[in-house]
């Protein structure tokens, strides 16, 4: 089959044409799963990362009301849970993750952030997320090695 | 940082130490938590940090982040984690408050030599 022997022109070849990156990684993953040449998408990619993420803070919070003494756990279970799946893409990255959780009660929170490295090869996703009585936001940082 | 992108060389500053409280108080000063302006806050302390750590000269990467919560008794926590080489790389978090706000900002430093 030309994917498992060309496995690389195929890559070439769809990226030259500008597929749709989702198509790009399907051929990847094609690639990969032939047992041929596994190619790796460079870079950080924004839509995994958000992915696991997501995944992770409903898994962790889910439904529940905010509870103080159990918000603690809450934090720790997600960044460490992002980080391990995040450390299983296999990316030569560095990732720094950070996590607030906070009551509804109205308050008033803004949160900022400035990073100093390689436009080219660094990237960071922050993800919003809400219930009830809960709001967390999630930011993760990856730097390239 | 323009310095930086032209690739003339800066000296390292260790005269003036990095002070995230400075920034702060210098941004925010006795104010009291304002929604209009919380926006310019955060933007201003995050910047003025990053220059300052610039200024320092040394070979590595930064991330600064802020958060500014309203006092009004709700309940706020954060949680950092780093997939990082410990030897080289570290993080600062400076935690400041006046009577109507918190004001957390940690900064990350990750070696790029």
């Amino acid at each position: 089959m030309l994917l498992h022997v060309f496995p690389v022109t195929y890559f070439e070849f769809a990226c030259r044409l500008r597929f749709p990156e989702s198509v790009v990684r399907r051929l990847c993953r094609l690639a990969s799963f032939n047992g041929a040449f596994f190619i790796q998408q460079a870079g950080f990619v924004v839509e995994d990362v958000s992915t696991i993420i997501k995944e992770s803070v409903e898994a962790t919070i889910g439904g529940n009301a905010y509870q103080h003494n159990r918000v603690n756990q809450w934090t720790t279970s997600i960044v460490e849970q992002c980080l391990s799946q995040l450390s299983k893409l296999g990316k030569p990255f560095k990732y720094i993750l950070t996590c607030v959780i906070m009551q509804k009660n109205g308050a008033g929170m803004q949160t900022a952030s400035t990073c100093f490295w390689d436009n080219s090869t660094d990237g960071s996703c922050t993800v919003r997320w809400e219930n009830k009585s809960v709001y967390c936001i999630v930011s993760v940082f990856g730097l390239a090695i | 940082m323009e310095e930086f992108h032209n690739g003339s060389e800066v000296s390292p500053d260790t005269n003036s130490p990095f002070s995230p409280v400075t920034c702060i108080e210098n941004v925010v000063g006795g104010g009291d938590y304002s929604q209009s302006q919380v926006n310019k806050w955060t933007a201003n302390i995050v910047e003025r940090c990053l220059t300052q750590l610039v200024k320092q000269g040394k070979p590595y990467k930064y991330i600064v982040t802020c958060a500014v919560m309203q006092k009004t008794g709700a309940g706020l926590h954060t949680a950092n984690s780093c997939y990082w080489d410990t030897a080289m790389d570290g993080s600062c978090t400076v935690r400041w408050e006046n009577r109507t706000m918190y004001c957390v900002v940690s900064v990350f430093a990750v070696a790029t030599a």
